[in-house]
């Protein structure tokens, strides 16, 4: 794992009355455990990674309250295990990230929708939406209107957030519908706190077990007949119990004005931060959230409560509801509810605010101002909008003027010395004889090579799959195709949806699987082949996975070693055996070896063992400055220097001190006949007796011949 | 309002989270309110990412605020950058702006991808992202914090909290800002180093000098009395440029050659910012890097030196030093007499083997056996002219400087850009090959025909600049 969680393990014990300060996401897990859940899974994915990663390493105080945990395989596993609250009146609970994983897991949620839950079943959902977002942009909101699911959007405030889980829970029992919490990047990110509540050890668990298991009752199965009073039933029982509960907890927050005015707002309750501190910015809210006219901040975005909308707009002459993203779902049955009730009040929305895009402070700033502007003109202060507005204006002009060219982008790239980067390498080097190739590119560490200095990749199609998406091209290409995975999205999918529908329909191509043993980007967690984990891994092996499904050309590569990756890559392009060819490129992710290796180091040095201590580095003078070595590499330690020989201008390339002495640099520039310029310098710590006698006879004679030089 | 809207720019890995984790303990420990968001989204490994704070004095602290989750344009009162074109992007953004916003951030630069690949000098100009920063900002607090970092042994963020101290950016005392880091319990005594080094050099507003670089051995070796003399009768731009010249050459070839090198910047003696630059690239062409010079560079005393610098060790550490040759068929006729030299060329040629065949070679240099195979390649030195590589270079150089002189014709201007040609043609193996093509090519496409009057081509002096300064900045 990549962080390791002592102290957040220990805010999750926190009991009634004590404050708990932390991040959103980790908020979010005391709620699940303030709301006596049974079982918790997902599948890690910014921005709701941490959930998982510390209910994972809080095993023993998962032992002690009997709440089975689990790492799921993949979104639809996760989704899945839902099931357990369909028969039995247990509480559970899982997280991925959204719309991805959502898409991944829509056939398990369709069917528990279908079915509905006894026990409250809770989806906590990252919705990875807006900057830092590193998905295909769509709202989970389609999701809860198609399946009929709850979709809490609570207040990005811990408090808020924690409460709401509490309430969702109650109400997926009050409805028997599944729920979703969507959390945007920055409420799971949040750092702020909360009063904690006791937690509550579940009645049924792996404590205190179920003696028999729940009596054969056919209309909990999704299977006709009963598919059809299922669907009926949503709309006729589940969804009017939703609304019901809503009412009677007031989950929506109805905020009166200071000033009453014919205008409202009907904002999703995950936007509240932003709209209010731009009403303050234009003097039409105070400080502490008070705004000078009626809000609706709606916590549950779905379902709707017409009534509660009805009697918030019946004495407005125009409303404007707030919901980021499209389609504009909310506002369409807005309208619908307005005309059936016969308001003559105009429902505003996509018509003042974009239609796509985050919702930032800007973009609310823009548009709050010229829906006051246009519609506010007998009670609200327009000068202050307008003062505003124009002042904004003169900051976005200024900045726009401040260069003449803009910056360039520094965009995430492989950590230094990652496994992963020579074979992007390397698969220049092959194009160089081979040629162009199509490369189907994935999800994870592996798709910067999809940014300078490698620019490969003409398709991501989702996670692992990246084989399935190149199944028409290759037939149809003169030269094999390059498909790219990692052994995260092998496990999630890959060895099914590409692997084996390429060999049952006897396709080619090459594959590259990177195994670099965890899902590196999202933070190491452990998958299936990971050698170093105590709690999970089957030590299932790729290679003997692949060679059990039928694949005969499979090669193994240590991915540092540059010459015979290429010359494997060749070979794979050129052999005349048909069928697909796999080669795994083997290496650690670099950032958890370090940090399995620092420790080591340290303890050694302690010891007094010998230890080698290795950089690599650039002879100034030999280096010419033409950087061909960069642009096959671009590892970050690998900069440029001003260029200490007078007589030239161009920057030397020089290696930093982070360099982790991988070795692609000097591997890289010997495999591409670049330069002789690289060398690999170690230091050697507690060098025995023998060795710094040997140094002396070599430093003595080899002076005498670099003095005569 | 007296909440301070804090945003920190950094690079991801850098530390930014445990900056934002000490700001927020140390308002909860003040019992100030607060709230801190980030978008580390996929590994934000290297990549640009931000941290936003919102810190309330102690009279809001008493009310009930409701904290922004993310930095609008114009609102922003304080950026924290670790680097200088992250600080002048948060500009590019709005979020520093010249009527509210307190900038500190660090002037070092970390170099963008982008920046990297180029063949030339791809940087953007620090001196305008300096003037970008400055003009930005309402006050700041520019400085090398990198080099602060280094000189405490400290990593970068603590030396950021030490200056937001010192600064008072926000309503939590110095001291409380402190204590964070130890109850942080993350590298303690480094971190305190560096916060107390940030905060010393924010309170009292010296700017760190920049690390001095040091002059290469080469040009350092004596020069004879003759030589001297004629180094000096040259006009007086020229003269130093002329003189590490000479001083290179001797170390290369001995005194005869570096007679030549005067003998033909001679004929460009009569304008001086001519004579400096054809002094410059003659030098560099004349010393051109075949193998013996490598082996030279390699085993001099000095870039042992260099090598045990680098990894921070004395002379009586042992260490291991591998270096990587990976010669050809090219650099094998290279060093053959002509003749034989080009025969061997056309065979490999004819066999298709002459870009293929190589002799990979790892040779460990601090063994006596492994310096004394390169040592004994440096000591072809005397051989060298009756090479084949130093036949076609001399014959270049013959041509390039011929060019050079019709180029004058034209105009001074021309003449310069035609001599600065000589930049592309640089580096090994098939970097080298291609450089030369592409000079080449400039000089078929943009010289000739202006020496030629063919085409009137109107200013051709800034088009040929323009052609070397777009070849060297797009990168192969």
């Amino acid at each position: 794992m990549e962080r390791t969680f002592e102290n957040e393990i220990g805010l999750l014990r926190l009991g009634a009355g004590e404050t708990f300060r932390g991040e959103g996401i980790l908020a979010i897990t005391k709620g699940l455990l303030q709301s006596g859940v049974s079982y918790v899974g997902g599948y890690q994915g910014a921005p709701v990674s941490h959930l998982l990663d510390v209910l994972v390493s809080a095993r023993d105080l998962m032992g002690e309250m009997g709440i089975h945990v689990e790492s799921c395989a993949n979104e639809a596993s996760a989704a899945a295990m839902l099931a357990a609250s369909i028969n039995y009146p247990v509480r559970g609970a899982v997280t991925w990230k959204s719309i991805v994983g959502t898409n991944v897991a829509s056939d398990a949620l369709s069917n528990l929708a279908s079915t509905g839950v006894t026990g409250g079943a809770l989806i906590v959902i990252g919705e990875d939406f807006g900057e830092g977002a590193s998905v295909i942009q769509e709202r989970t909101y389609a999701y809860a209107m198609k399946s009929a699911m709850l979709l809490v959007d609570p207040r990005p405030n811990l408090a808020s957030m924690v409460d709401m889980v509490e309430h969702a829970f109650a109400l997926s029992e009050a409805s028997h519908m599944p729920a979703m919490m969507q959390l945007r990047i920055r409420a799971c990110h949040v750092q702020g706190e909360f009063t904690a509540r006791n937690n509550v050890k579940p009645a049924h668990g792996t404590n205190s077990k179920f003696s028999e298991p729940a009596d054969f009752f056919y209309p909990r199965l999704a299977h006709p007949p009963v598919i059809y009073s299922q669907e009926v039933n949503k709309v006729s029982e589940r969804i009017p119990a939703a609304r019901a509960y809503i009412r009677e907890h007031g989950l929506n927050d109805r905020i009166a004005g200071t000033k009453p005015s014919r205008l409202g707002l009907v904002i999703q309750g995950g936007l509240y931060n932003t709209v209010m501190r731009q009403l303050g910015e234009m003097g039409l809210a105070d400080e502490n959230g008070t705004p000078d006219i009626d809000i609706l901040c709606l916590n549950v975005t779905y379902p709707l409560v017409p009534d509660e909308l009805i009697a918030f707009a019946r004495d407005k002459d125009r409303v404007l509801v707030i919901e980021e993203g499209n389609p504009a779902y909310m506002e369409q049955q807005m309208l619908r509810m307005t005309v059936d009730a016969g308001l003559s009040t105009r429902i505003d929305g996509k018509n003042y605010l974009p239609e796509a895009g985050e919702y930032t402070g800007e973009v609310l700033a823009a548009g709050l101002g010229r829906y006051f502007l246009e519609n506010g003109g007998n009670i609200l202060d327009l000068d202050a909008i307008r003062r505003r507005m124009e002042r904004m204006e003169k900051v976005r002009a200024a900045a726009g003027a401040l260069l003449e060219a803009p910056l360039p982008p520094r965009q995430p790239t492989f950590c230094t010395g990652c496994p992963e980067r020579p074979v992007f390498g390397a698969i220049k080097l092959a194009e160089r004889t081979v040629g162009k190739v199509h490369v189907s590119a994935d999800i994870g560490c592996h798709a910067f090579g999809t940014f300078a200095p490698f620019n490969q990749g003409n398709s991501i199609l989702g996670y692992g799959l990246s084989l399935a998406s190149m199944a028409a091209v290759t037939p149809m290409q003169e030269r094999r195709s390059l498909a790219i995975m990692g052994d995260g999205g092998f496990w999630h999918n890959g060895v099914q949806t590409g692997v084996a529908s390429n060999l049952y329909n006897k396709g080619d191509g090459v594959l590259i699987i990177m195994n670099n043993g965890y899902t590196s980007a999202t933070g190491q967690q452990v998958i299936p082949s990971s050698k170093h984990s105590e709690i999970f891994g089957t030590g299932a092996k790729i290679a003997t996975t692949l060679e059990a499904m039928g694949v005969k050309w499979l090669r193994t590569v240590r991915t540092y070693s540059v010459e015979t990756m290429v010359k494997t890559l060749k070979e794979a392009f050129t052999t005349t055996q048909k069928g697909l060819k796999v080669i795994i490129a083997d290496g650690e992710c670099m950032l958890a070896r370090q940090r399995r290796e620092r420790s080591e180091k340290a303890q050694a040095l302690k010891e007094g063992r010998r230890v080698e201590q290795a950089k690599f580095g650039v002879d100034a003078e030999v280096c010419t400055g033409d950087h061909s070595c960069i642009r096959l590499s671009g590892c970050p330690s690998l900069g440029v220097a001003t260029n200490p020989d007078p007589l030239r201008k161009d920057p030397i390339a020089e290696v930093k001190q982070d360099c982790v002495a991988c070795g692609l640099c000097g591997e890289m520039a010997h495999a591409a006949v670049l330069c002789p310029s690289f060398y690999r310098a170690a230091r050697i710590h507690n060098a025995g007796w023998f060795e710094r006698t040997l140094h002396r006879i070599r430093t003595r004679v080899i002076g005498a011949m670099a003095g005569a030089a | 309002m007296a909440t301070t809207r804090l945003l920190i720019a950094a690079l991801g890995g850098e530390g930014g989270g445990v900056l934002t984790n000490w700001l927020v303990a140390a308002a909860a420990a003040q019992g100030l309110k607060a709230q801190a968001t980030s978008v580390p989204g996929v590994a934000q490994r290297t990549g640009a990412t931000t941290y936003y704070l919102e810190i309330a004095d102690a009279d809001d602290s008493a009310t009930d605020p409701v904290f922004a989750l993310m930095p609008v344009a114009g609102d922003v009162d304080v950026v924290v950058a670790s680097e200088l074109l992250e600080a002048v992007r948060m500009a590019e953004r709005g979020f520093v702006v010249p009527d509210r916003t307190f900038l500190v951030s660090s002037t070092h630069r970390v170099l963008t991808m982008h920046e990297r690949i180029a063949r030339g000098d791809g940087a953007r100009d620090a001196d305008s992202l300096m003037q970008a920063a400055e003009r930005a900002s309402r006050d700041r607090f520019l400085t090398d914090f990198a080099a602060i970092a280094r000189k405490s042994g400290a990593p970068l963020n603590s030396v950021l909290l030490g200056a937001i101290a010192g600064r008072k950016l926000t309503p939590i005392h110095a001291e409380t800002l402190r204590n964070a880091i130890e109850a942080g319990g993350i590298a303690v005594s480094r971190n305190l180093a560096g916060f107390d080094a940030g905060f010393t050099a924010a309170s009292c507003l010296e700017r760190s000098p920049d690390a001095p670089g040091e002059t290469p051995a080469a040009s350092k070796t004596p020069v004879s009395t003759a030589l001297e003399e004629r180094v000096r009768a040259l006009p007086g731009e020229a003269r130093e440029i002329a003189r590490i010249g000479v001083a290179r050459l001797v170390d290369y070839q001995g005194t005869g050659y570096a007679a030549r090198y005067l003998d033909r910047l001679a004929p460009f003696a009569d304008d001086g910012a001519l004579c400096r630059e054809v002094a410059r690239h003659l030098a560099v062409r004349m010393s051109f890097e075949d193998i013996i010079r490598v082996a030279q560079l390699k085993t001099r005393a000095s870039r042992l030196e260099s090598v045990r610098r680098e990894i921070g060790i004395s002379a009586d550490e042992p260490f291991e030093l591998v270096d990587f040759f990976k010669p050809g068929i090219p650099e094998l006729a290279d060093i053959l007499p002509p003749r034989l030299g080009r025969a061997l060329n056309s065979w490999a040629e004819r066999k298709g083997i002459r870009e293929t065949a190589h002799f990979g070679m790892k040779v460990k240099t601090n063994t006596i056996l492994g310096f004394g195979r390169i040592w004994l390649l440096a000591k072809l030195k005397g051989w060298r002219p009756r090479s084949l590589r130093f036949a076609e270079e001399q014959a270049a150089i013959e041509a390039w400087l011929e060019l050079v002189s019709q180029a004058r014709a034209v105009s001074p201007d021309f003449a310069l850009q035609t001599a600065d040609l000589a930049r592309l043609v640089k580096g090994y193996g098939d970097t080298y090959r291609r450089g030369q093509e592409t000079y080449a090519r400039v000089v078929e496409d943009m010289v000739r025909p202006v020496l030629a009057h063919k085409n009137a081509v109107e200013d051709p002096a800034a088009q040929l600049k323009g052609a070397i300064a777009g070849i060297l900045t797009a990168p192969a």
